[in-house]
């Protein structure tokens, strides 16, 4: 039936649809020169010297490439490297905690907003969105206080707290959309099949939706992991500082090291890098599942 | 294998009764199917028979148990999805394992189990594969596998041939009926297909608004359908209903169309119309009991050819009589065509009344 009707019209029309498909091409390859010239850039400048960094016109190709910017950041002996894998290690942690925190609570949750009917179901549901209508700045000076109020503030405890408030949200739409999509008889017949409505869970729904808790953590991961003006805002010890603030405010407080800060930029971007191509496999099907019947 | 009872059983969501104060005794070894049309309750009565939702009231017994308060895992039960329900990320294997593997038997005596009911439904085969990679009727098989490998007190099934195309459905339906009548099973079976129930059931429930209208065997629930929702549900062809109105000169009762003409009663049928509770009357007839008359014949009232449908053995009328259809089976040699005039005669034996105001079906005083 499409292949009858496709045979037809391309005869016909031909050109309109190739005209279209060219245009497609080349906004997409403007897209693709607009977002990795950037990195490209990112990676060249990291590979030169400071003097060959500072040239003008600009080297366009490191004429002496160097990976002495990276040797100096991963070697905890200098300073620079001690502080910079210190800020890893912080981002590290507080990334980790908040993804981790974050499925252990979204997961439940989805899978009752999903499963349960209970009082206040709804309007839970859309109160968790609410936070989402707001930009992240609106809450910083309430969240700063209440931080103080709890004594949490220049610790890591804080942030984490503030990117589950973020996150969450759409941890939870997304997972609760996943447990939608596997149908309610596959733990029904589990249940009489002998397991408890636990076990129905564990043994039979948890495995089924890992696709979807992978996406969610990419998600949070990555959210919490680039986050900048709640830990430039809440951190004020310097052992304590995240990448992003780190790199910051490290790199510019005197004539900046724009080679060293390429370099610590592209370290920073390699684990979301490294992450998002293991796991992609796992992401494209969470946001593709349910398109199709299985 | 149990009796299952079920007592007053009721099912409120707010102020609706999904299951409304249903009772049917299942014995030890029957089939019982639940028929009605979409939203008629059967398949929320079976979930409550399941354990799948609570009950709002009355009472479940398996066996001699009170199941009301138990988990599904408790009730020894085994079901069948109508969309099969197979774990997808486990094997054929270890879908039929896992019932036993809840219930903490041994590894060998999972394997047997297994493979025991794999040679049973010919689906040693497939053993190793995992669902999505088997066709619908193979689905369906593992999913009934996984019922068997236990020996539960009751199977439920929930529209499980549903999903299969006509010729592997009818197929599967003997093969169904064949493993109960060897099991000697107790089955509750849910289906929108009055056929199904018709051809499989040792008992039919016909639902209808969450209400147990009749329950009894299809033999006597198509004979003898209690009220006009029975009537026109079970049979194909539905039994074909006509209202009229009931008149009485001197001794004689005659049923009244609003077209004008007249059917009398005979002495039998009139002392059922007698005992409605006004006068309308609605006349049900089934197809093999209608005459056709091509010219106007005493007794027979006049209609018009709508639809012919030759099935092949069976041609099927369609005759509107005023408003209401009236089908009429014939030899399919006959020659008929649409917008023919034709007059329909009904046979007074083998005629049903039913109460125009109450739908139940009349009975002499």
């Amino acid at each position: 039936m499409t292949s009858t009707l496709a045979d037809t019209s391309r005869s016909a029309a031909r050109k309109p649809i190739d005209w279209w498909r060219w245009s497609g091409r080349v906004f997409l390859l403007f897209l693709l020169i607009f977002t990795v010239l950037p990195m490209a850039w990112m990676v060249l400048t990291s590979l030169k010297s400071q003097f060959a960094a500072m040239q003008y016109p600009p080297q366009w190709w490191p004429a002496e490439p160097t990976l002495e910017n990276y040797r100096k950041l991963l070697d905890p002996s200098n300073s620079v490297g001690h502080e910079f894998l210190q800020y890893f290690w912080n981002s590290l942690y507080v990334s980790v905690a908040t993804t981790i925190l974050g499925v252990v609570v979204a997961v439940p949750a989805a899978y009752a907003f999903s499963r349960f009917r209970f009082p206040g179901r709804t309007f839970l549901f859309f109160a968790v969105l609410v936070r989402n209508m707001f930009p992240a700045v609106v809450f910083l000076m309430p969240l700063f206080l209440l931080m103080r109020r709890l004594g949490l503030v220049g610790t890591h405890t804080s942030l984490i707290l503030t990117y589950l408030t973020f996150g969450l949200p759409l941890s939870i739409w997304l997972l609760k959309g996943f447990y939608d999509n596997i149908p309610i008889q596959l733990e029904q017949a589990a249940r009489i099949d002998g397991a408890t409505r636990f076990q129905a869970f564990y043994m039979i729904v948890l495995p089924l939706s890992s696709p979807g808790i992978i996406a969610t953590s990419i998600f949070s991961f990555i959210g919490a992991w680039n986050e900048y003006v709640y830990a430039v805002t809440f951190l004020n010890n310097k052992d304590k500082l995240t990448l992003p603030v780190g790199i910051q405010r490290y790199f510019t407080e005197f004539a900046t090291d724009w080679p060293g800060l390429m370099a610590a930029t592209f370290l920073m971007s390699v684990p979301v890098v490294v992450l998002f191509l293991v796991l992609q496999k796992y992401f494209v099907r969470a946001l593709t599942e349910g398109a199709v019947k299985s | 294998m149990a009796q299952v009872v079920l007592r007053e059983v009721v099912k409120t969501y707010g102020n609706l009764y999904a299951v409304n104060h249903v009772s049917l005794t299942v014995e030890d070894g029957e089939f019982v199917a639940l028929v009605g049309p979409s939203g008629c309750g059967k398949t929320t009565t079976l979930n409550l028979v399941a354990g799948l939702m609570p009950i709002s009231g009355g009472d479940i017994y398996i066996g001699d148990t009170l199941v009301n308060d138990l988990d599904p895992k408790d009730r020894d039960i085994a079901m069948v999805f109508q969309n099969y329900a197979l774990y997808p990320n486990k094997t054929v294997f270890q879908n039929l394992a896992f019932p036993l593997k809840m219930r903490k038997l041994a590894k060998p005596d999972i394997e047997r189990k297994v493979m025991e009911a794999a040679k049973v439904l010919d689906i040693v085969h497939l053993l190793k594969r995992l669902p999505r990679e088997l066709s619908g009727g193979q689905q369906q098989r593992v999913a009934l596998g996984r019922a068997l490998v236990r020996d539960p007190k009751v199977f439920l099934m929930d529209e499980p041939l549903s999903n299969l195309d006509a010729k592997l459905r009818v197929q599967m339906r003997s093969e169904l009926k064949r493993f109960q009548r060897d099991l000697s099973a107790t089955v509750i079976y849910v289906t929108h297909d009055q056929l199904e129930a018709v051809t499989m059931a040792d008992k039919m429930a016909v639902m209808s608004g969450g209400v147990l209208q009749q329950y009894d065997s299809p033999a006597q629930v198509f004979d003898n359908p209690v009220n006009t929702f029975v009537a026109s549900f079970v049979g194909s062809p539905a039994m074909s209903l006509v209202p009229l109105t009931a008149v009485t000169r001197g001794t004689d009762m005659s049923l009244q169309s609003p077209e004008g003409w007249n059917l009398s009663l005979s002495p039998a049928n009139a002392r059922k119309a007698l005992s409605a509770s006004s006068d309308k009357i609605v006349l049900g007839a089934r197809h093999s009991t209608v005459r056709l008359h091509k010219q106007a014949s005493p007794g027979a009232v006049p209609g018009k050819v709508y639809t012919v449908e030759p099935t092949g053995d069976i041609t099927f009328v369609q005759v509107y009589l005023g408003a209401a259809v009236v089908v009429v089976s014939l030899e399919p040699s006959v020659a008929i065509s649409p917008d023919e005039p034709v007059w329909i005669e009904f046979d007074q034996n083998k005629m049903h009344l039913f109460d125009g105001e109450t739908t139940m079906a009349l009975k002499a005083a």
